[in-house]
């Protein structure tokens, strides 16, 4: 009984709200939205359980002893105070955040919003180490990812089509360099022709590329955008739509039965 | 000179975070300003609300807490003011509600400086929980969701609400979005009940709206701090996202640059091997 009524409820839940999605007539019309209505009703209990699950868990800590209790304390204390407060003003003016000058307020603006914004801010700083180390042409499929991470950072930004003409210029000279020093280091006729004429062609496409970029590279970022960036998405988002799809009939079926675990 | 190139393909991390620093602070401090030409989707949703007539209901939703503020906040401000520049009407809810107070601040801060009065010229919703129950219950009766305000003052006794119903009520809806709410706008206020939408996300959920931008189920998209700015150029109110830009446009450069210096390393040290 344990699994067969959930599985029912879950077979009945789903089956109807398909059914009411495609005959919207009675009885079958107003089902709909008396599910919303339970939904909402439901996921107010989830907070509650949120919470419950989260006091549980430090609260053992505490009671462990175990080393990161004292930030238990706080977590549990921090709770009890914005709580107490909150419930204390909504019941007083009839708002958490009134009058504008109050603890919660003040709570919230000097202490969540710094803490919160640090944290991600602290992103930036990563993610610029991180993409000098992960950015590395080791291969076709990194190379492009490579440059197109590069004609949309710089065309997304003022004045990146200025700076765009020396990236592209540095890199075709050292690529003619590389291309030159490998050509000089082959021993076969036919690699030294290869090197040396891309060594060529890149001191030649210097001025035409930088050229290009300079008034062009804001339009190359949008079309980056727009058409293999969107491509892309689209193709993923199909496959994620698909994937649910199946995953809810699996459900509905009683097929999968992990989140009964 | 294989050590250099050993060098500067593993460059300190202490000294990225340090070029990192400067390349946002000293532009910020500074507030100089680089002149850029506003995008064409931040272009479209500010020509879209121009469009509206007077006294049009704009339902404002606050889906973003504090991480994404700097990018939202200037943003939501600047277009707080927009609408109440236009006689609009702002009807604020969320679905996030560890943001919807960066809401409330917003446009109790910004109806103050404009001289508009609660209850007639904008209201607070606040947070029902359940997201897709909500945006669908809205398009039947939104008094089914919220029947009060969040200081539990009955809809009906606000003037701004008397005939507001559903979403044929509300010519617009604008999301600031930091996660995947966005979605959810979009496949039940528009699909459903066509509701024109304009979507302002973070920079890093911007490509995923794209695709509604693209198949007009939006009819604006403004994303990132560079869509912030672009809406600060066209509203004639240059402030803080114009000011980021520049810190912006300068870590990418920093950003290009390092890679670039990485992979010159990596090659030669691959030669070299």
């Amino acid at each position: 009984m344990k699994k067969e009524v959930p599985l029912a409820i879950t077979f009945i839940s789903g089956f109807l709200l398909i059914v009411a999605l495609f005959i919207p007539h009675e009885p079958f019309g107003s089902l709909q939205e008396r599910f919303n209505d339970w939904y909402i009703i439901v996921s107010g209990f989830t907070l509650i359980l949120g919470v419950d699950s989260l006091i549980l868990y430090h609260w053992r800590k505490i009671k462990r002893k175990e080393k990161e209790a004292p930030y238990s304390i706080i977590l549990i204390s921090t709770f009890v105070i914005v709580l107490a407060w909150g419930i204390y003003s909504g019941v007083k003016y009839g708002n958490p955040f009134a009058p504008a000058s109050s603890f919660l307020r003040y709570f919230y603006t000097y202490m969540f919003v710094p803490l919160q914004a640090t944290m991600f801010s602290l992103l930036a700083f990563f993610i610029a180490s991180a993409a000098y180390r992960a950015f590395r042409a080791r291969g076709l499929n990194a190379t492009l990812l490579l440059i197109s991470a590069g004609i949309v950072m710089l065309g997304r930004v003022p004045k990146g089509e200025e700076a765009a003409p020396y990236f592209i210029g540095i890199t075709l000279i050292l690529l003619a360099i590389v291309s030159v020093l490998e050509g000089v280091s082959r021993v076969e006729v036919y690699e030294k022709i290869i090197f040396f004429g891309l060594a060529v062609v890149s001191i030649i496409a210097i001025f035409p590329a930088a050229w290009f970029l300079k008034f062009n590279l804001p339009r190359l970022a949008d079309w980056v955008m727009n058409v293999p960036q969107l491509g892309a998405k689209r193709g993923l988002f199909i496959g994620i739509w698909l994937g649910a799809i199946a995953m809810a009939i699996r459900i509905i079926l009683g097929i999968e039965r992990t989140y009964l675990k | 000179m294989r050590e250099f190139f050993e060098r500067i393909s593993k460059i300190d991390r202490r000294i990225i975070y340090l070029l990192v620093f400067i390349g946002v602070t000293i532009p910020l401090l500074t507030r100089k300003g680089f002149e850029f030409k506003p995008l064409q989707e931040v272009e479209t949703a500010y020509n879209f609300i121009e469009s509206l007539p007077e006294g049009s209901n704009v339902l404002v939703s606050i889906d973003y807490d504090a991480a994404s503020m700097p990018e939202l906040q200037p943003l939501l401000e600047v277009m707080l003011r927009h609408l109440f520049r236009r006689n609009l009407k702002v009807i604020m809810l969320g679905h996030w509600p560890l943001g919807l107070p960066l809401g409330q601040i917003a446009l109790e801060k910004i109806a103050k400086e404009m001289g508009r009065k609660y209850g007639e010229d904008y209201v607070f919703l606040g947070y029902r929980p359940g997201i897709a129950a909500v945006i669908l219950n809205i398009g039947k009766e939104i008094r089914g969701v919220f029947d009060v305000d969040y200081r539990g003052i009955y809809l009906d006794s606000l003037p701004i609400m008397r005939n507001v119903h559903n979403y044929s009520d509300i010519a617009l809806l604008i999301g600031f979005e930091a996660g995947s709410v966005g979605d959810f706008w979009v496949q039940f206020a528009q699909a459903r009940f066509n509701q024109k939408i304009i979507l302002t996300s973070t920079a890093v959920v911007t490509p995923d709206l794209y695709p509604y931008y693209q198949a007009k189920q939006i009819v604006g998209l403004i994303g990132g701090l560079r869509g912030a700015a672009d809406y600060e150029i066209l509203v004639k109110k240059k402030g803080f996202a114009y000011a980021g830009m520049t810190a912006q446009t300068i870590i990418h450069i920093i950003i290009v640059a390092l890679i670039l210096i990485g992979n010159i390393g990596y090659l030669a040290m691959r030669r070299v091997r």
